[in-house]
């Protein structure tokens, strides 16, 4: 039939310029073969012979109503209703049409006079009454081929009027890795309807992934295993969720994917996510301030070497063995901090006031970046805060540091910043105006030198080459599914749980903003349902169903206050018939933090939650 | 009774039926229902696919259950007829089949479900554009048709929940899906040892047996609680999203629209609201075997709803009143020919509509029952509110972009 009318189409083309079926023959063709699928759908109940035969009589019956509606309807442009008529028109006066159209050829006005044209038309006309007719007397109107359902659909199911929809879905590209675990599959499929662009890291992409998983989302082929095929899997994502776990038990295989998997993916994050921040050229709110650099002799100005002991009594001059250090610019480009401690109490210290660039305050950061080399003693970090005018006022805040044999950058988070003294205030990044570091030979770890001589752990060398405020984020950058080793077989627990923490560690430590869950033992059955605790410190006893787990990753990800937050999560314990005071008793005992919450349609359980819960634990 | 619902179950008896629904309503005038379905479900109808020989899986149950005569096939559907007799992997509690997937409600269900966890799997008739949004969403899409049991075994193996929000299309004959396809499904699923059956129905259609569909509905109620299935019937008044269609985007495209005079006043529900408490419906133990009727938060008439599109589009309708009278004249003048009988069914609501009937109920106790606030159930005012602040210029945005959303449907 789309041969015949394309045949047609052709014909017509030929003699005159405006019919509604006219046009590229192919495209005509196309049409065709689209709207057949309508057809059925379109048109009357029974399309044979005797619902054709009442058409025609009923059309009469119904001109009044359908002159009334001609005055409205001003073109015939739905593309299914014409091509509908075509095929009608097609199948029963195909040789008809021929005939006609040689006889109209001699006119002018073709169209108007054209039976087929005319008996389209009024076909139409008679098709949309009808339809609006018949649908008064319906219980429910589910004329689905109504191109108004259509749009209706396409709205429901991603316009704003959709209940799971999230405003910065639209753009928001995030990597799942390990699409296909329990909790990974109820995942995909909620960011899909949330409106994320989804890509979903696979190790194979044979058949068997590709069947569990929809075929909305972008699989790309890669290891976590395996540094260099992440590459390519990072690119483009904003967010990455982490639900893989290692298969067994085995150590190769944990330490392979709980420990070095969030490692390598982290890493190339960062790396690519560096790579946007270079193209900003420093500008962009990623950049990091820088706060020293130590690049000539002129950057030393400023810094100040100090002296000092903790013991201020007659004894302490008795263990005096002397101390001396210095800061200096070698001739190979370095700045070097140096020097020995040998009294019993004593520390040297190098310091500095801040002078940020103007405009810039500390509080739109979250930590120190420092890159140093050495030869690996530990260091202890003060920072002064309080008002510059008022030297009195200043309240000191310090966080130690430890540093590895040659290079290394170390991330300090203003949040580690303990006060000296433990009545004072958590540290207020705005008010920083001097840093300090300081050098002490208490608590020094013992190094091995490259000899293997063990060296003294009372002299040091601290290479500086820049120290850096690290911009604050406002969501969360990586969100990882850990576990609360509850459950898992006590023989393997410890195992499991240790590469586990490793690998949590090496996250926090990457620099992104993160989040991560560890959740109860997990329980297939629907998400929802059940009040949830949010807790920190190992105490959940319960499970917790997949789809809540896999809620919460979702949740986190637009969720300030998730960001750099790591915590358990489970059901709320509900108490067995007559163990009731016992309970309530123990949970007395708990923390605040562990206010149920239950999850539910509007209501946002995960802020409320989280911003009770510490950061950086 | 039992004799009498013996003999829908079998479905091949035409005037057997309609004698079982005269049984069902004694008030109901005989000759105007008599004629209705003997037109219906005349001898030339399909039915041959139906009335298939015994070891069809179908007719399996109805003969157990409820036949004084028994076969040696009653037998084996006893044993395996009961509830999951058969030792195995036990099937989980998060896989549901969808019957109806791509409809208005079928769609915000999957949503749901799937947003909830499940594992859903879609029951879809083959046909030429596949559902494919279901399978983005990440459902598993299986085809089948309930017209053709033969079809249905295989979709429900692994199942533990049925939801079936399916109803025919308006211009297929009534019968075909509604009928004869939800007793096989039902029977099927009876057979296969389905923990749990939820069906759609509609609100007040025992009330109404001169309409077919609400007919159809009312015996398949009788018929899922005689199966002996754990079931949930929930019946419903009316969609909020149907109205965006049949009034909202003609106000807005200038076109005309039509309405009625009718006083009948329905209480329109939000489907997203639908679906969230079928899900709470479907894991409280409590409701098992429940009749549940889901309304929205007040009952509009169609010239009040025309009034409030009105008022938030903030242009006048070009409103077509048609008389109910008209569209109950058209009924019967269809009625009359055994080939507009079709025609006269699809036009068997205004049967309703010409009394004053009010589709709501009093949602109080259903809320206590769920758990469920009141107030997060969505009114209409707000849906189309909403409806017409954000999506108004969305809409003509994509309407001028993408032609291609048909193939959706």
């Amino acid at each position: 039939m789309a041969a015949a009318s394309a045949a047609s189409a052709i014909s017509l083309n030929s003699n005159s310029g405006s019919s509604s079926s006219n046009g590229n023959p192919i495209n005509n063709n196309s049409k065709n073969s689209k709207s057949q699928i309508m057809i059925p759908i379109h048109v009357w109940p029974n399309p044979n012979s005797r619902s054709c035969q009442w058409q025609s009589s009923s059309s009469r019956r119904w001109v009044p109503l359908s002159t009334k509606a001609a005055a409205k309807d001003d073109k015939p442009t739905k593309i299914t209703a014409d091509a509908d008529a075509d095929a009608d028109a097609d199948a029963d006066a195909n040789a008809a049409k021929q005939k006609k159209q040689m006889q109209q050829r001699n006119r002018l006005e073709l169209e108007d006079v054209n039976p087929v044209g005319l008996g389209r038309r009024s076909r139409q006309l008679f098709d949309e009454v009808w339809r609006k007719f018949s649908g008064l007397g319906q219980i429910s109107s589910t004329s689905r081929a109504d191109e108004r359902d259509a749009l209706d659909a396409l709205l429901i199911r991603e316009g704003p009027l959709c209940e799971f929809a999230i405003p910065g879905a639209q753009n928001t590209t995030v990597l799942v890795v390990g699409p296909t675990s329990r909790i990974g599959r109820i995942l995909v499929r909620k960011l899909l309807l949330r409106g994320y662009t989804v890509k979903a890291l696979v190790r194979k992409t044979d058949g068997q992934a590709e069947e569990m998983l929809p075929r909305s989302v972008e699989m790309v082929k890669g290891d976590v295993g395996d540094p260099s095929s992440l590459k390519a899997a990072v690119e483009g994502c904003n967010k990455i969720i982490y639900c893989a776990t290692a298969r067994s038990t085995i150590t190769g295989d944990l330490y392979r994917v709980d420990y070095r998997g969030v490692y390598n993916l982290s890493k190339a994050f960062q790396d690519y996510n560096n790579k946007l921040a270079q193209l900003r050229a420093g500008k962009s709110s990623k950049s990091k301030l820088l706060l020293a650099k130590f690049k000539s002799p002129d950057s030393l100005h400023g810094w100040h070497v100090t002296t000092g002991t903790y013991f201020q009594d007659v004894i302490a001059s008795k263990y005096d063995g002397g101390m001396d250090a210095k800061f200096e610019f070698t001739d190979s480009g370095a700045a070097v901090f140096s020097g020995y401690v040998f009294t019993r109490g004593g520390y040297v210290e190098l310091s500095k006031t801040l002078s940020l660039p103007l405009g810039r305050t500390l509080d739109r950061y979250e930590g120190l970046l420092l890159s140093v080399g050495g030869n690996g003693r530990s260091y202890i970090l003060i920072l002064e805060a309080g008002p510059t005018a008022d030297a009195s006022q200043s309240k000191l805040y310090f966080a130690r540091i430890s540093t590895k044999a040659g290079f290394c950058r170390v991330r300090v988070p203003f949040s580690s910043f303990r006060p000296v003294k433990p009545d004072d205030p958590p540290l207020d990044p705005f008010l920083v105006h001097k840093l300090t570091i300081r050098f002490e030979p208490r608590r020094q770890r013992p190094v091995e030198g490259p000899s293997g001589v063990k060296q003294d752990p009372r002299s040091f060398t601290l290479i500086l080459e820049y120290i850096k405020a690290l911009p604050s984020g406002q969501e969360t950058d990586f969100v990882l599914v850990s576990c609360t080793g509850s459950g898992l077989e006590p023989t393997r627990r410890d195992q499991v749980l240790k590469v586990k923490r490793t690998g949590e560690e090496s996250l926090r430590r990457s620099g992104l903003g993160y989040t991560i869950i560890r959740p109860g033992p997990l329980k297939e059955e629907p998400g929802g349902q059940r009040a949830l605790i949010f807790d920190q410190g190992n105490r959940i006893s319960q499970g917790i169903s997949c789809a809540d787990v896999a809620d919460i990753c979702v949740k986190a990800l637009h969720d300030s206050t998730a960001r750099n937050k790591s915590f358990d999560v489970c059901y709320e314990y509900v108490a067995e018939q007559g163990k009731e005071l016992y309970e309530l008793l123990a949970t007395l005992c708990m923390l605040s933090a562990q206010v149920a919450h239950l999850p539910d349609k509007a209501n946002n359980y995960l802020t409320p939650a989280l911003s009770v819960l510490e950061k950086n634990t | 009774m039992a004799m009498a619902w013996r003999l829908p179950t079998q479905f091949a008896i035409p005037g057997k039926l309609y004698y079982n629904h005269n049984h069902l309503h004694p008030k109901t005038s005989t000759s105007h229902v008599a004629f209705s379905w003997q037109r219906t479900l005349a001898p030339n109808s399909p039915l041959s696919t139906l009335s298939s020989p015994p070891p069809s899986p179908c007719s399996l149950i109805s003969v157990s259950e409820r036949s004084c005569e028994r076969s040696s096939i009653t037998c084996t559907a006893q044993a395996g007829g009961a509830v999951n007799l058969a030792p195995g992997t036990p099937v989980r509690p998060t896989s549901i089949l969808v019957v109806g997937a791509t409809g208005t409600l079928g769609r915000q269900i999957v949503r749901r479900a799937l947003d909830e966890g499940y594992d859903v799997r879609c029951l879809v008739r083959p046909r030429p554009a596949p559902a494919d949004f279901l399978r983005d969403w990440g459902a598993i899409v299986v085809n089948a048709d309930l017209s053709k049991p033969e079809t249905i075994p295989a979709t429900l193996v692994g199942i533990h929940t049925v939801i079936d929000c399916a109803t025919g299309r308006p211009e297929e004959p009534i019968k075909t899906v509604d009928w004869e396809g939800k007793v096989a499904l039902i029977q099927c699923a009876k057979a296969m040892g389905i923990q749990k059956y939820v069906f759609f129905s509609i609100h007040n259609c025992d009330k109404h047996p001169e309409v077919p569909l609400m007919e159809i509905k009312y015996c398949t109620e009788k018929f899922l609680q005689d199966s002996g299935l754990t079931h949930i019937t929930i019946r419903l008044c009316g969609f909020m999203q149907g109205l965006i269609g049949q009034y909202a985007v003609p106000i807005l495209e200038e076109k005309s629209v039509w309405g009625t005079d009718a006083p009948t006043r329905i209480a329109y529900m939000d489907t997203q609201d639908i679906a969230r408490l079928t899900f709470i419906a479907l894991r409280n133990e409590k409701i098992n075997g429940k009749l549940l009727t889901f309304a929205g938060p007040r009952a509009w008439t169609t010239q009040e709803v025309i009034t409030l599109c009105e008022r938030l589009a903030g242009q006048d309708a070009n409103v077509t009143t048609v008389p109910v009278s008209i569209l109950r004249f058209t009924r019967q003048l269809t009625r009359l020919f055994e080939w507009t009988n079709d025609v006269a069914d699809r036009l068997a609501f205004s049967e309703v509509l010409t009394s004053d009937a009010v589709f709501s109920v009093p949602m109080n106790e259903t809320y206590t029952q769920l758990g469920v606030d009141s107030k997060d159930i969505i009114t209409l005012e707000k849906y189309l509110q909403d409806y017409f602040t954000n999506i108004l210029k969305k809409l003509k945005d994509l309407k001028a972009q993408s032609k291609q959303t048909d193939i959706f449907l």
